[in-house]
């Protein structure tokens, strides 16, 4: 395997720039994610490549290797985050507010929905209306060169409305407030307690919306076997909401 | 993605401490080409660590993009030459079709004329009184004839004349004139006084 070779080959350039252009949404960030990818893979004599071993195939390296990448570009671009002190003499609620709302770009109403699921806030909604007023005042970056540090939550916004094969986000999407914190507590229990396996089915399929035979690949079943165990997980999560009196509006 | 399960089941930690999975084994997990043991050890790690489930993740789907576009991958009526073919055979039709359309529907174009009766024509006229001339001698002699006067015709397959032709007895009757009307190869004939 010659690096200089796949380095310059039109076929991973190309792939490099699709990437990019994927995760990001700004032009001047696509390119510098282009340049930081191409430079890293040649630093250091072209270690990251020269450490393909040819146990996988080149093309599922190369996508893993600039994912990995992009990664690290966004860290760098970004770096990590300081929560105003303003925000942070509140508490901790505060500053996992400012972090949804400022930084993942969730609304208010969503960081309330995780506060309660977290067990981070304890007063009511009207409440915290009042209490995050002084968040609200506190500067934000809310510009176009703007990007959450959070790698999952710019394809996140971009199908947020897509309720898809997703039975567990279509039950939550209907709930009310109070069905939903409950509900989402409940599925991250379950899914929490499930053998590791069945754990990373479910967070494949119905946490990134991955294809069921993508998934069954990764955990070693027949994508048939995988689909069936979907199934009776799913059984399982609609028992488990059941028993704790959610059901679908 | 939806954006409470994401947020309700994904790991949302990321190992600072902990050897992160190697680019090659998480490629291999994509392949679903790591063995049964490793593969154990691998999960239990995507469980709890963002990065490498966030590099995994991306890859399946870069991956699987990758597949989708390749073009032995997809059916062939949505290969692109497909599209390139049928979008050329319709330009064909919208191009030709009415051209072709013209060329079969067109009718020959219809030939008015109207000739002052001279002799050589009141010879054609006279020759019988048969108002349908299926004569080909007696047709070709008036196409002839027509042609001499400036009509551009080829050939008649038939002549129709509305009414027996006479000679006039008097040499002072009035200007006659033949009023000539073909279509389709078939030439209608009409003799008509008109006044000096």
């Amino acid at each position: 395997m010659d690096p200089e070779k796949i380095l310059s080959s039109i076929d991973l350039l190309a792939k490099i720039e699709t990437v990019c252009k994927r995760r990001f949404s700004a032009e001047n960030d696509q390119n510098e994610c282009y340049v930081f990818v191409i430079d890293s893979l040649k630093a250091d004599n072209f270690k990251r490549l020269r450490a393909f071993k040819g146990k996988s195939s080149l093309n599922t390296y190369l996508y893993a290797l600039i994912n990995s990448l992009v990664i690290d570009f966004r860290r760098k671009q970004y770096g990590r985050r300081r929560i105003p002190a303003g925000v942070a003499k509140l508490g901790k609620w505060a500053e996992t507010v400012y972090r949804f709302v400022c930084w993942q770009k969730f609304t208010f109403d969503d960081a309330y929905d995780f506060l309660k699921i977290d067990g981070l806030y304890t007063g009511s909604y009207v409440q915290f209306i009042k209490e995050i007023e002084p968040i609200k005042k506190v500067p934000c970056r809310e510009n176009p060169a703007f990007q959450s540090i959070d790698e999952t939550r710019e394809s996140a916004l971009k199908n947020i409305d897509d309720e898809g094969p997703n039975p567990l986000e279509f039950l939550i999407q209907k709930l009310d407030r109070k069905k939903r914190i409950k509900a989402i507590k409940v599925i991250r229990e379950m899914t929490a307690a499930l053998p590791q396996n069945d754990q990373l089915l479910v967070r494949l399929v119905y946490g990134s919306d991955q294809s069921v035979s993508a998934a069954a690949k990764v955990i070693g079943l027949p994508a048939s076997t995988a689909g069936k165990r979907l199934k009776n997980l799913l059984t399982k999560y609609r028992e488990k909401l059941l028993a704790e009196g959610i059901r679908e509006p | 993605m939806g954006k409470w399960m994401n947020k309700t089941i994904n790991p949302s930690v990321v190992p600072e401490s902990e050897d992160h999975i190697l680019i090659e084994d998480l490629a291999r997990l994509a392949e679903g080409t790591a063995d049964a043991a490793e593969r154990q050890q691998l999960i239990g790690h995507l469980n709890r660590c963002r990065r490498c489930y966030q590099i995994l993740q991306e890859t399946l789907k870069d991956v699987s993009a990758e597949t989708t576009l390749q073009p032995g991958s997809v059916p062939w009526w949505k290969t692109r030459m497909f599209y390139v073919l049928a979008a050329s055979i319709v330009l064909v039709i919208l191009i030709g079709g009415p051209l072709a359309i013209k060329h079969w529907t067109q009718r020959s174009p219809v030939i008015l004329a109207s000739l002052d009766l001279d002799q050589a024509l009141k010879d054609i006229l006279l020759e019988d009184d048969a108002l349908k001339w299926e004569k080909k001698e007696r047709v070709n002699r008036l196409v002839a004839a027509l042609q001499q006067r400036g009509l551009e015709i080829k050939d008649l397959n038939l002549v129709l004349l509305s009414k027996p032709y006479y000679q006039k007895k008097s040499l002072f009757g009035p200007k006659e004139v033949l009023q000539i009307r073909i279509e389709n190869k078939v030439a209608y004939l009409e003799v008509k006084e008109m006044d000096n």
